[in-house]
């Protein structure tokens, strides 16, 4: 199967037309990035991605990988800006040379909060989103059969080629090859490694095109889709909104003058 | 049963040139902004949209790239595509595993642009990283623009006959990896302040402490790693092109159009002609 | 249904050609089996046939295929495509990968052509039914054992509904359950009215399924015969196709005169009972 990070569940954020959270997603990123206080951006997390966490019951598996992904970056945020921002002035903690500065932690904050939410948004919406319904629907709306295809085929080429590089792998180490010592020979040890993986995937190109060409793929016609992408007139409504909301978002720190 | 309908060819193509140029503007565009465009103080400040505008910018311009690009694409491409896609982030991923300090996330990339030209390589580089964004993690999402500009840069070192010799594709690689890290610098500045991982962010700090403005540092970060690795990159590459048989490559109408690997075909097909006449 | 005269093919950058003047005719409503021995240009015909030569390898081709009442090198791949459908050595290739059921793999082609909704629906059941694939519709297309995808990428060219279907070996990767599988379904397609030219090892199963057996050898269609004698023909031996076993030791047995001179020498089991029959009220007596 796919190698998503797809959370099956049956919520009702599950249900909503894929477009629909992406442009939620959209809008959510540009309203952070367009407004330059990281409040805006926690009130973001507790009162819009939260909510939705909950309901789509896929709240653990968000904490769980974005904990993963944010934990390193914010730590390394605040450490190095808050040590060596160059704007840095008020010091507000100082031990020998180490000085940590308010501006440079402000600005660690502001840069934090958004990546905080840009990636709990997004996850959320990959854990809530069946690759396969988001494609259809974005074909529905005009994108190019061949993203879709692109896409979709990835997802599941990935397992089959990661299977076939832990087998040669595990055959390369059987034969006492060892992966330590040096980067130059691991280099070394890795390039035989990589020449079956490639070589084998790419013969298989030219059978896989020609099946493809032989079920139509190359048909100009407009595409049609056998599974119906649900939409609702509410749903229809939200996402203008969602458009007005990021607008709106991106003139009004320059209308108050913020920037 | 063939209820194919064509679509005038000619309007396509000029949408699609328009789609390029729009999205090679967009792109240039918001480079320039940030880098040149704006006083340091108030781009290195966090009340500011320099995140917005970078984030904006490259993904709007990488988006209109790959649309004018995918049409372009052959099924014989759009079925290459997901492999090279799978060969990024499979081997990206095992690198990191066995510890080397590079990245080597762009092979399949680079593999695409040689084989199939620089529109090939635009598909493929923002797919992978919108398929980094599906299976790992977001993060790799605002970078998509990076991958878009080493398939570009691949495609037209191929033409120039960069794959041709052993030596000239680490060059090819190096010079792509300096465009790249440019680049690059601006989103790892202002969406990310920096901080894109444990090593990187150090150095970034290194950079900063000795005085530095926040973009210059993640620049010369990017200059430290970036060249290096798409030189070790390129190599890679054209030790696998040299593997691949020799009538898989020459399937690929880009390859004979511009003679990408070298003397060898020229022959070939010069032989052909005479017997055909 | 399917009229090549005096076809020869190189492929580009070479002036060997690895098929010449080839002439084959397969009637509509048939199923034309050709065997040969690797190397002996099995795919390359299949691909003339489904026209993939020369619209997507190129190469020089001489002589005419019409299928259809299409000439192949006049019209574009997109129209090949509609008189012919091609089902290929490897399942694992077939499947489009862009697709997460069975259910949607199978209606891929259909949605590509921009069949309405309720038509697909209506011909994924059709021809899962056909092909006694209805309980795997809802399971990925990965998931699925080597037989049972190569039923679904059959499936996936029925669907089609074109008036050929060639089946370049479909059998090659599948084990000898597999292979069963794609056997047993061969009655099912013939019912369909579709004509059929399958490029097969399986020299039994062949004797099955096939009417005309065609021959490829040194590059060219050597020889053409009803299944049974055809298969049984000594000469496939030196062709480098071999016979059955059943044809191995009803050959022996006749050399040794246990069996008549004139015998018929069987292919399948099916062929051999009656001999068998015979050996045995021949011992009683």
């Amino acid at each position: 199967m796919a190698t998503t990070l797809f959370d099956v569940r049956k919520s009702a954020i599950h249900r909503l037309n894929p477009v629909t959270k992406l442009i939620a997603l959209l809008a959510i990123i540009v309203t952070v990035f367009a407004i330059p206080l990281w409040w805006v951006a926690g009130l973001i997390v507790v009162l819009v991605v939260a909510p939705a966490a909950v309901i789509s019951g896929s709240g653990g598996r968000l904490l769980s990988l974005s904990l993963k992904i944010l934990i390193p970056i914010i730590l390394v945020l605040f450490i190095v800006q808050g040590l060596t921002f160059p704007g840095g002035k008020t010091v507000i903690w100082e031990w020998g040379i180490i000085d940590i500065t308010t501006e440079g932690l402000m600005f660690a904050l502001g840069i934090g909060s958004r990546i905080i939410v840009l990636v709990l948004a997004s996850i959320l919406l990959v854990l809530t989103t069946h690759p396969g319904d988001l494609m259809s629907a974005l074909t529905e709306r005009g994108m190019s059969p061949k993203f879709a295809y692109i896409i979709s085929s990835t997802l599941q080429l990935i397992p089959a080629f990661r299977e076939r590089a832990d087998s040669i792998l595990l055959a390369q180490q059987a034969r006492g090859l060892s992966l330590k010592g040096s980067p130059v020979r691991r280099v070394k040890v890795m390039l035989p490694l990589l020449s079956p993986l490639v070589l084998g995937m790419f013969t298989d190109v030219e059978e896989r095109s020609t099946a493809m060409e032989a079920r139509a793929f190359g048909s100009t016609a407009k595409r049609t889709s056998l599974i119906p992408v649900p939409d609702t007139l509410v749903q229809r409504i939200a996402r203008w909104l969602f458009v007005v909301l990021a607008l709106a978002a991106v003139a009004t720190p320059i209308a108050l003058g913020l920037l | 049963m063939s209820s194919t309908t064509t679509t005038p060819a000619a309007t396509n193509k000029t949408r699609n040139r328009i789609l390029v140029a729009a999205g090679t503007v967009i792109i240039v565009a918001t480079y320039l902004y940030l880098v040149v465009g704006q006083p340091t103080e108030i781009a290195q400040s966090s009340f500011s949209q320099s995140g917005l505008i970078a984030i904006a910018g490259y993904v709007i311009g990488a988006i209109l790239l790959a649309m004018g690009a995918i049409h372009r694409l052959p099924t014989a491409t759009v079925a290459m595509v997901p492999v090279a896609i799978a060969l990024n982030i499979v081997v990206g991923q095992l690198v990191s595993v066995i510890g080397l300090p590079l990245y080597l996330d762009s092979i399949g990339t680079v593999l695409v642009s040689a084989l199939a030209g620089p529109a090939a390589g635009v598909v493929t580089g923002i797919l992978t990283n919108v398929i980094w964004g599906l299976t790992l993690s977001p993060i790799a999402l605002p970078y998509a623009v990076v991958q878009v500009i080493i398939g570009v840069m691949a495609g037209y070192a191929a033409r120039l006959g960069m794959f041709r010799l052993f030596y000239l594709a680490p060059v090819a690689g190096a010079v792509t990896g300096f465009v790249a890290a440019m680049v690059s610098a601006p989103i790892s500045a202002f969406v990310f302040g920096g901080a894109t991982g444990g090593g990187t962010g150090a150095i970034v700090g290194a950079f900063q402490a000795m005085g530095n403005s926040l973009l210059a540092s993640t620049t010369l970060q990017g200059l430290l790693s970036d060249p290096l690795d798409k030189a070790i990159t390129f190599t890679v590459v054209v030790l696998i092109l040299a593997a691949l048989p020799s009538r898989f490559r020459q399937r690929f109408p880009f390859v004979r159009e511009h003679n990408v690997f070298g003397r060898k075909t020229q022959v070939v097909q010069h032989q052909t002609s005479t017997t055909e006449a | 249904m399917i009229d090549l005269t005096d076809v020869s093919y190189a492929y580009p950058d070479t002036d060997r050609f690895v098929l010449s003047h080839i002439n084959l005719n397969v009637p509509a409503g048939t199923v034309a089996g050709i065997v040969g021995a690797s190397g002996s240009g099995k795919t390359t015909l299949a691909k003339i046939i489904s026209g993939f030569v020369p619209h997507v390898d190129g190469g020089q081709l001489e002589g005419t295929v019409v299928v259809d009442g299409a000439t192949v090198a006049d019209v574009t791949l997109a129209e090949a495509v509609s008189h012919v459908g091609l089902v290929i050595q490897s399942p694992f290739n077939q499947i489009s990968g862009a697709k997460f059921t069975v259910r949607e793999e199978l209606a891929f082609g259909l949605e590509n052509l921009g069949v309405a909704r309720e038509e697909m629906a209506e011909r994924v059941a059709e021809v899962a039914e056909l092909l006694g694939i209805t309980s795997l519709l809802e399971r990925s297309p990965y998931a699925l054992s080597g037989g049972q995808q190569q039923l679904v990428a059959i499936a996936s060219m029925i669907i089609m509904r074109t008036p050929v279907l060639v089946m370049d070996e479909p059998t090659s990767q599948l084990d000898p359950g597999g292979t069963r599988m794609v056997f047993d379904v061969m009655s099912s397609l013939r019912d369909t009215g579709i004509t059929l030219v399958i490029f097969e090892h399986k020299l039994e199963h062949l004797r099955e399924h096939a009417d005309v057996i065609h021959v490829l050898a040194d590059h060219q269609l050597i020889a053409s015969g009803p299944a049974r004698s055809m298969l049984a023909d000594p000469r496939l031996e030196e062709w480098g196709i071999g016979s059955t076993r059943f044809t191995t030791a009803a050959r022996a047995a006749r050399d040794r005169g246990l069996l008549a001179k004139n015998v018929e020498l069987p292919v399948s089991l099916q062929d051999a009972v009656p001999l068998f029959e015979e050996f045995d009220a021949k011992r009683g007596a």
